[in-house]
């Protein structure tokens, strides 16, 4: 067992409350649990990870004084956030002190940073394989709803680039608050049924979703032609929408609970021992999860918590997570990844209908490359 | 409102002209993130590559004159310039102004703010150039204009005929001998000013 002389504290910021808790509960529960461990394998050189984690209430202030506050008492890792608007409001103090802020969530690219490490997807490891799929497989006419912050932005905009690209065409796009109210969910429904039938491509985070996909389910549309396609709708989210409201709808990720792997079922089987039979658990849970290994990993290799040090060693091995083996890339700072898309079944589960062959380079900065797909990615080493 | 084409970054290429010490790096670095064809000079090259879109150039006191000498000598129309300084003094601003730089990025230059002033460098720089031309063409066609006016007031003058038949004899003389009519109308005028310095003389 490590001792308790000379731990090693990390920050762990995840929301307990607010528009984005129900994802961020899990990214919190998944950090502590590999933190246990890590800990329980002798920890880092012997000595003990502790965590510190406040509750940052979904609200991008909060989060910058609470990093803040990590900082000034020293602490140099960081994992956490999950909305954009909180990683913006982070990244410039973990910037100043040069610690390292280990992001954990897909997000919308272009951006780089030396002092994060992006362990979610990027663009090319969820948008390419979905724009892909429901172009070869679906009606080609979209409608876009989103939340009004920079993610939905920026997401639907690569989208419309990836489809367009494909031959669809986008017949609108609408966003709404964070918190929308029913007339503003039903005005998006009345713009659904105007269309229809049409695919959306939603990128409503929070507690939106579940108003929204219910909503739809309400409407009655035919999802076998009309499905929601989405890139955060996850466990968490279907867990709180119900089956009813959640069937037939598709989600492009690298990690999904149903993911056949003997590292996926070691994970779940230790996350729901915890948290319960019936705990949600998404791509951003995994993330979460195997980012500590990777920080772990590297702590030990370098025999150090000095970001720098992480930094240079954490491209120096592939980590075995529950989506496959993982490995972060050094010239962009984010992560290898395997692209899954999964649509939802009767039962309520995740059924994985595509999955890459092999891991993904990430590409933040991607451009539509006329690229036929995953297929054609160099696999890691 | 012009559109971000990203596709087109990817094609750019673009020539960091600097020393390659920690902020070169980040730049080089952040370039090749976004995936542009970069590559890396220094001192200032006596001349650039062919067809180099895009040049970031490190300024300094030292090398301006071998930095300036490097673009004045690429390819028309020239590359967009992106300044990189560590110092806003009025000396070293008069070596960005006389650079003619589009964009101006601060050292120590962070990832973040590269892409856009790329971008906006790229565009202000495409804007220019088209004006710079559609200029070019504007005062081309109007001092043809002029040149076309002086012949005609010629032919009026010499063979007493009005504006129309002047116009008409100048087009039909360009077409027979397969010139333009701007050309025509200089043939005019220079044989006038033959024949009136003759007159002159005698």
């Amino acid at each position: 067992m490590p001792t308790s002389q000379n731990p090693i504290h990390v920050g762990v910021l995840f929301s307990e409350t607010g528009v984005t808790a129900v994802v961020e509960r899990t990214q919190r529960n998944a950090v502590l649990i590999a933190i246990e461990e890590v800990n329980a394998a002798g920890g880092i050189d012997g000595r003990e990870v502790k965590a510190i984690a406040p509750d940052p209430a979904s609200d991008p202030r909060r989060y910058g004084e609470a990093a803040a506050e990590l900082l000034d008492e020293g602490v140099r890792i960081i994992f956490g956030c999950y909305m954009s608007s909180t990683r913006r409001a982070v990244l410039p103090l973990i910037e100043r002190r040069d610690a390292l802020l280990f992001y954990p969530t897909l997000y919308e690219g272009f951006e780089y940073s030396r002092n994060c490490v992006y362990s979610g997807a990027a663009p090319n490891q969820n948008s390419l394989g979905l724009a892909d799929h429901l172009t070869s497989h679906i009606d080609q006419r979209f409608l876009c709803v989103g939340s009004n912050y920079v993610f939905p932005y920026e997401s639907n905009r690569i989208m419309r680039d990836l489809l367009q690209n494909r031959g669809a065409s986008i017949v609108e796009e609408r966003y709404l608050p964070l918190r929308p109210s029913e007339e503003e969910i039903a005005s998006v429904i009345a713009l659904v049924r105007k269309h229809a039938p049409v695919t959306i491509f939603s990128t409503i985070v929070g507690d939106g979703v579940t108003a929204f996909y219910r909503a739809y389910d309400n409407a009655g549309f035919d999802r076998s032609i009309a499905p929601i396609a989405s890139l955060t709708t996850g466990e968490p989210e279907l867990n709180a929408m119900g089956v009813s409201a959640a069937e037939m709808h598709i989600t492009s990720a690298p990690y999904f609970s149903s993911v056949d792997r003997q590292e996926s079922h070691d994970f779940v089987g230790r996350y729901r021992a915890r948290h319960g039979a019936d705990a949600a658990i998404s791509a951003c849970t995994e993330a979460a999860y195997f980012q500590v290994h990777l920080f772990a990993e590297a702590a030990r290799r370098t025999g150090s918590e000095d970001p720098k040090r992480i930094l240079a060693a954490l491209p120096t091995f592939s980590f075995d997570a529950p989506q496959g083996a993982v490995q972060v890339d050094s010239r962009t700072n984010h992560t290898h990844l395997w692209p899954r898309l999964a649509r939802v079944s009767s039962r309520g589960t995740f059924e994985i209908i595509e999955e890459a062959r092999a891991p993904v380079r990430p590409d933040p900065y991607m451009v539509e490359p006329g690229h036929d797909g995953w297929d054609d990615e160099a696999a890691v080493q | 409102m012009p559109r971000v084409v990203l596709r087109d970054l990817r094609e750019l290429s673009v020539t960091v002209v600097h020393p390659a010490d920690q902020d070169g790096s980040v730049v080089l670095d952040q370039l090749r993130r976004i995936g542009c064809r970069t590559e890396a000079a220094w001192p200032p090259p006596k001349a650039l590559p062919a067809r180099v879109d895009v040049v970031f150039a490190g300024i300094t006191h030292d090398h301006h004159a071998a930095l300036k000498r490097m673009i004045r000598r690429s390819e028309p129309p020239g590359p967009a310039v992106i300044a990189l300084i560590d110092y806003e003094n009025p000396a070293m601003l008069q070596l960005v102004l006389d650079l003619e730089a589009v964009a101006v990025i601060s050292k120590p230059v962070r990832p973040f703010g590269l892409l856009t002033n790329l971008v906006v460098a790229r565009n202000a720089w495409l804007e220019q150039h088209a004006l710079t031309s559609r200029i070019a063409t504007l005062e081309a066609r109007l001092s043809g204009q002029k040149r076309i006016a002086k012949a005609k007031s010629i032919l009026m003058e010499t063979q007493g005929i009005s504006e129309k038949a002047a116009y008409r004899t100048i087009r039909s003389q360009a077409m027979s001998k397969r010139v333009s009519i701007d050309e025509m109308a200089v043939a005019i005028i220079n044989a006038n000013e033959l024949l009136s310095s003759r007159s002159d003389d005698a």
